[in-house]
């Protein structure tokens, strides 16, 4: 498989997308394109192999974000400027089952986190954070993604993911490569 | 008659002074035996001689479609029916300024504000194994 991860397109195959999870498949199929064409609130990338190039195998989408200076408790405060915290959010990341196993998932999460590095020595940006499925938090957890506590009954677990650390895989590769 | 005196050359040296040439970069690649025919058929089609050229050559390609695509312009082939292709490409796609997300409201505790803060507030974490690899993919 030769796949690519690319932007979504209007007429890329997405019916046919199945994850085995509701929500995520309604996503892609009816929101997806809508968000990042008209309304313009997440952007969704894809992985399409390169023998069906507009069947999409899975995807991600991103979108930024900021919380407001008043609402991070000062106490904790130890070193940050009194500013806005800018953040990306990966909103969604699914990969359809029938190609689940092939490292499809790896890719994707490798490319927004190259996005997300591009995009915050373009705009600035401290970290990316996602709504993990609790069953999905330790694959997280195996990039660096720390829980954040304080979770209520919406059964996601938000997880955050500190720029510099992914700045820092991104060197130390450069290093050892070298 | 006076004796000539021949002037001495202020600069003894035998050799004018040279300024040092910059080093040149060494660079070696593993490639994969497809990869290496396919780079042995394009410097043939090309009529290249050497990797020196052949990279060269690449890197000016490279560099155009990198500047091209900063500034926002998509790379299109066109064929002679008018046929037209645009290149995507993912690396040349995280350099577009089209990669500009829009913004989105999240719904917060006041719990995960303060784990929040507290972690961005505190020196990063070490990146993990599996990170080091995603970046290097």
């Amino acid at each position: 498989m030769a796949v690519t991860i690319r932007r979504l397109e209007e007429f890329d195959e997405v019916e046919s997308f199945d994850c085995g999870d509701d929500p995520l498949n309604s996503y892609l199929k009816r929101h997806a394109w809508t968000n990042q064409q008209k309304i313009s609130i997440g952007v969704t990338y894809v992985a399409a192999d390169e023998s069906a190039p507009h069947t999409v195998l899975g995807y991600f989408t991103l979108a930024t974000s900021s919380v407001p200076r008043d609402r991070l408790p000062r106490k904790f405060m130890r070193g940050l400027p009194p500013y806005d915290l800018p953040l990306i959010l990966l909103a969604r990341l699914a990969v359809d089952k029938r190609f689940a196993g092939r490292g499809l998932g790896h890719a994707l999460l490798s490319e927004a986190l190259k996005i997300t590095l591009h995009v915050a020595s373009e705009v600035g940006c401290r970290c990316i954070v996602t709504d993990a499925y609790p069953d999905k938090a330790g694959w997280y957890a195996r990039y660096g993604f720390i829980p954040l506590e304080g979770a209520v009954g919406t059964g996601l677990q938000k997880m955050f993911l500190d720029v510099r650390t992914i700045r820092r895989a991104s060197s130390f590769e450069a290093f050892h490569s070298s | 008659m006076r004796p000539t005196v021949k002037e001495k050359p202020k600069n003894t040296s035998a050799f004018p002074a040279r300024t040092p040439l910059p080093r040149k970069s060494k660079f070696q690649a593993d490639l994969a035996p497809s990869e290496d025919r396919m780079m042995r058929a394009l410097k043939a089609e090309l009529q290249l001689t050497s990797n020196t050229d052949f990279l060269s050559d690449a890197l000016a390609l490279f560099r155009w479609a990198v500047s091209e695509r900063k500034r926002g312009h998509r790379i299109v082939s066109e064929s002679l029916t008018g046929e037209r292709k645009i290149l995507v490409f993912p690396r040349l796609e995280r350099v577009a300024p089209d990669v500009a997300l829009p913004r989105v409201d999240i719904r917060w505790t006041a719990k995960e504000l303060e784990s929040l803060t507290e972690l961005v507030s505190a020196k990063p974490a070490e990146p993990t194994e599996t990170l080091v690899r995603a970046m290097r993919q």
